[in-house]
């Protein structure tokens, strides 16, 4: 048995060792170097890096982020659920309905930005239509803000957040409902009582696999909301290309890492126990 | 340990990796900034067969370049990254016995101030950027401190480049663009923090269909983004701000990873065709570098006064320039602060 | 379940929406955001394109590839992390997931680097494939891993007692069990790698240009109804995969 395991478990463990923690080791040997000139790393060793991150400026810059991370994820459950149940009482057609959820995917992501900026802006698509009908004088500023980084941020993830949803729901007995019914139960008490309880580790799920990228995210914040302000998706991307200060990238991105692990542990200890792994 | 092991001086040990046996060049330019013709001309001539990669900002390609070996042969940075790729070795110095048509240049560019002797670089073509704005909607501008006016809210865009908007700022208060000095450079920072109100969003050449849709009614842009356009969108005006205004060179250079030296010294040197050169200005709008490529021009072109300026105009462009690393560091601090005000 | 369908269209309109506006003006006859008659040309400046075409291609062979190995290894890790739980390796697939994209592009290309300082290599396809699976296994591990939860593990002690070996219960019994869940694991990890940019522009090399590479690069210099072209035919084919599959799937 114990050679069977290794079977199954060696690969994987090889190439994420490998592919994901050794190039992590290296990036956590660059956040303790010092910049080079012009970009690049040098030594001496140091750990100015991680104390520069306590600097108001990029503070302010993180709790941002998960502001706007969180408020998506909320989002994102808020418009998920429904859609999941519905997926899952969908019966013989639910495989069609989850694909559908995931069809829009697999256009690029960046076109898919691309199409909500165009309807979205001033003569865009939104606009004309509401000034056609003569409830605006003038256009509403659906681009370049917060609205817009948000929006495009749940747009983005709505299907991490199904996908677990309905996975969750599926497996539901629907004799619990129906018990609850010949108890008296409405459908929505029900649903608030009995089906809602019984999702949690897929709402957690759900809610982590939509968070963590969107904290991370760097390119939807940065196309729908101008480049007017910045997510630390944004900053440390910033440091890897244009800014050329690779240690300071490198340590930001390990404390993110730290942060989301912190959380990851936090929400782990509140759910029952049952993980996505 | 120094700088060098730390930087994958892999580069040389790559010169003996394996590679397609029929002879070709890999070459990594700004996205259209080449004749149509200009690459399958050159393959017909010499039988090498080019692989032309495309970028869209300097950056990107420093980026990948000093990572040391991102395959490129022939890369073309702006000036400003010329000196940076020269520092941390990354450039084969140029054999000038294999470039004959170095003698077109224009005496302008013959002994550039980011590379005197062009012992490792070559211009290739030269850009700047000024503000496009609607003449019908808003009149006539003339300055930087224009877009700082109450009348361009919310319809006005600047570049999303640090350089660009310091460089503005920085001009528009009466300062060098390529000012190093700390007060000077906060002050910049505090009039950037102080348009955001009235700015739209940052953007780049994306921003060009709203300008022409009249989205936009200012934007901070690049003469080649705006150039092709402007004879179909009549409503649209160019300028070169009064105050001072910046001017970019994109250089030739070759990769020191690059084992096929001979080849790419002759299409640069294949670039230094007047003929050949021209074909770029005809297509991009670029501003040419050799002398002889204006008389070659249609007549609408060789008198246009934004890809040819008067030299009182052009007296006010500064070439941009290699920030040292202080100063850098300080405008990346900057730009975070005012994006994240 | 009346109000739900009716909240279920509306969501199903919100998710395509955009999709409908590309492909809607992916016929457009000008370049520009208003509507100018119905027009082929940029569908047949896409099929031309030859660097769009390569592109296309070496995204369909990264994301075929990195498909194919990820969802086997994955489906393999996650059946052999619910036998018996495994701590370190359940972390580091948390850690993969966790890690912001462009830290794992960035990471690998480090890691690329050393490597070839010590082999004569090149960024290229097999590295940008590499670097696709690392990150697609961890999702795949999760779908298959969601469905083992829900699985009867009685039915392989079953086939244990009826005499078949422990390779035998899982190749007979749990395996097509989880067909449906390796389906979905496939697809999830194929759209994940098909659309992929941040890691893969940081690891991809001279050769091995993808579709999201050559679209952004695009982008920059102002959307081009090209682009519209281009993914109205990925939808429209990679639709009819999904509907083929489904097929295949009902068969079975």
């Amino acid at each position: 048995m114990k050679r069977l395991r290794l079977f199954f478990l060696a690969p994987s463990a090889v190439i994420l060792f490998a592919l994901f923690l050794i190039p992590l080791l290296i990036v956590a040997m660059y956040s303790v170097l010092s910049r080079g000139a012009y970009g690049g790393v040098t030594p001496p060793f140091t750990a100015e890096n991680y104390v520069r991150i306590f600097d108001p400026l990029y503070l302010k810059i993180l709790w941002r982020s998960f502001w706007v991370a969180g408020l998506s994820t909320l989002i994102c459950l808020i418009l998920g659920f429904p859609l999941a149940l519905f997926i899952s009482r969908a019966g013989a057609r639910r495989g069609l309905c989850l694909q559908l959820v995931m069809l829009p995917f697999w256009t690029s992501f960046l076109i898919r930005t691309y199409a909500w900026m165009f309807l979205l802006r001033d003569t865009g698509l939104i606009n004309t239509a509401l000034l056609a009908t003569g409830l605006l004088r003038d256009p509403l500023p659906l681009l370049y803000n917060d609205f817009a980084v948000i929006l495009g941020l749940v747009y983005g993830f709505l299907p991490f957040m199904v996908l677990p949803l309905y996975t969750n729901l599926e497996k539901l007995d629907p004799a619990l409902l129906e018990a609850a019914a010949d108890l008296g139960a409405r459908p929505l008490t029900a649903l608030a009582r009995v089906t809602l309880p019984l999702c949690r580790p897929g709402i957690l799920a759900g809610s982590i696999l939509v968070f963590i990228p969107c904290l991370g995210a760097y390119l939807t914040p940065d196309l729908m909301g101008g480049g007017k302000s910045i997510m630390i998706g944004t900053l440390v991307q910033n440091q890897f290309t244009t800014a050329r200060d690779w240690p300071f990238g490198a340590a930001l991105s390990l404390f993110l890492m730290a942060l989301t692990l912190g959380l990851l542990y936090l929400a782990s200890k509140r759910s029952s126990g049952e993980d996505l792994l | 340990m120094n700088r060098r092991t730390l930087f994958f001086a892999g580069l040389t040990g790559l010169a003996g990796c394996s590679r397609s046996l029929q002879p070709r060049l890999n070459v990594y330019n700004w996205s259209n900034y080449i004749g149509p013709q200009t690459v399958a001309q050159f393959e017909r001539q010499t039988g090498i067969h080019i692989r032309y990669g495309i970028f869209e900002s300097s950056d990107e390609l420093l980026a990948k370049a000093l990572t040391g070996n991102c395959g490129w042969d022939v890369v073309f940075p702006t000036n400003h990254h010329v000196t940076p790729l020269r520092e941390y070795n990354l450039l084969a110095p140029l054999d000038h016995s294999q470039l004959p048509n170095l003698r077109n240049l224009a005496p302008g560019f013959q002994s550039p101030e980011w590379d005197p002797q062009l012992t490792h670089s070559v211009p290739y073509m030269s850009t700047s950027a000024g503000i496009v704005y609607n003449r019908r909607q808003l009149g006539q501008l003339t300055r930087w401190a224009d877009l700082w006016e109450p009348k361009v809210k919310g319809r006005m865009t600047m570049l999303d480049a640090q350089d660009d908007v310091l460089g503005a700022c920085l001009v528009k208060l009466g300062h060098h663009w390529n000012a190093t000095d700390e007060t000077q450079l906060r002050a910049a920072q505090r009039e950037a923090i102080r348009q955001k109100p009235l700015l739209r969003a940052y953007l780049n050449a994306e921003v060009r269909d709203q300008v022409v849709a009249g989205d936009v009614l200012a934007a901070q842009m690049w003469t080649t983004t705006m150039l092709p356009v402007m004879t179909q969108a009549p409503q649209l005006d160019f300028i070169y701000p009064a105050e001072g205004f910046v001017r970019y060179a994109e250089s030739a250079v070759i990769l020191r990873e690059s084992p096929r030296a001979e080849a790419a010294h002759r299409f640069i040197d294949f670039l230094l065709q007047p003929e050949v050169a021209v074909a770029c200005v005809i297509a991009e709008k670029t501003g040419p570098v050799l002398a002889g490529v204006r008389e070659l021009l249609p007549p609408e072109l060789r008198d246009h006064p934004l890809l040819f300026p008067a030299p009182q105009d052009m007296a006010r462009g500064v070439w941009l320039r290699t920030m040292p690393p202080t100063a850098q560091r300080l405008r990346d601090r900057l730009w975070t602060e005012i994006k994240s005000a | 379940m009346r109000l739900l369908s009716l909240y279920a269209v509306c969501a199903y309109a919100f998710l395509h929406l955009p999709l409908l506006v590309l492909t809607v003006f992916s016929f457009n006859q000008s370049r520009f955001t208003q509507w100018e008659g119905f027009s082929l040309r940029w569908y047949t400046q896409a099929l031309a394109d030859s660097a769009l075409r390569e592109a296309t291609v070496n995204s369909l062979l990264i994301g075929g590839a990195a498909t194919l190995l990820a969802t086997a290894l994955g489906t393999l890790c996650a059946y052999g992390l619910w036998k018996k739980k495994a701590p370190r390796l359940t972390g580091m697939l948390y850690l993969s997931l966790m890690t912001p994209e462009i830290v794992t592009g960035v990471a690998l290309l480090a890691f690329y680097q050393w490597l070839f300082h010590f082999l004569n290599l090149h960024l290229g396809m097999m590295t940008v494939i590499l670097a696709h699976v690392s990150f697609c296994l961890a999702y795949v591990v999760i779908v298959v891993m969601a469905r083992l939860r829900t699985m009867d593990a009685t039915l392989e002690e079953a086939a244990l007692d009826l005499g078949a070996n422990e390779f035998e219960a899982f190749y007979l019994v749990t395996l097509p069990q989880l067909l449906p869940a390796i389906v979905s694991a496939a697809l999830l990890a194929f759209t994940i790698s098909f659309d992929d940019f941040v890691i893969t522009s940081m690891v991809a090399g001279v050769d091995s240009e993808t579709l999201p590479m050559v679209m952004y690069a695009t982008a920059r210099r102002g959307v081009s109804p090209v682009l519209n072209a281009v993914s109205t035919i990925i939808v429209v084919g990679l639709g009819l995969l999904i509907l083929v599959s489904e097929r295949l799937q009902t068969k079975t």
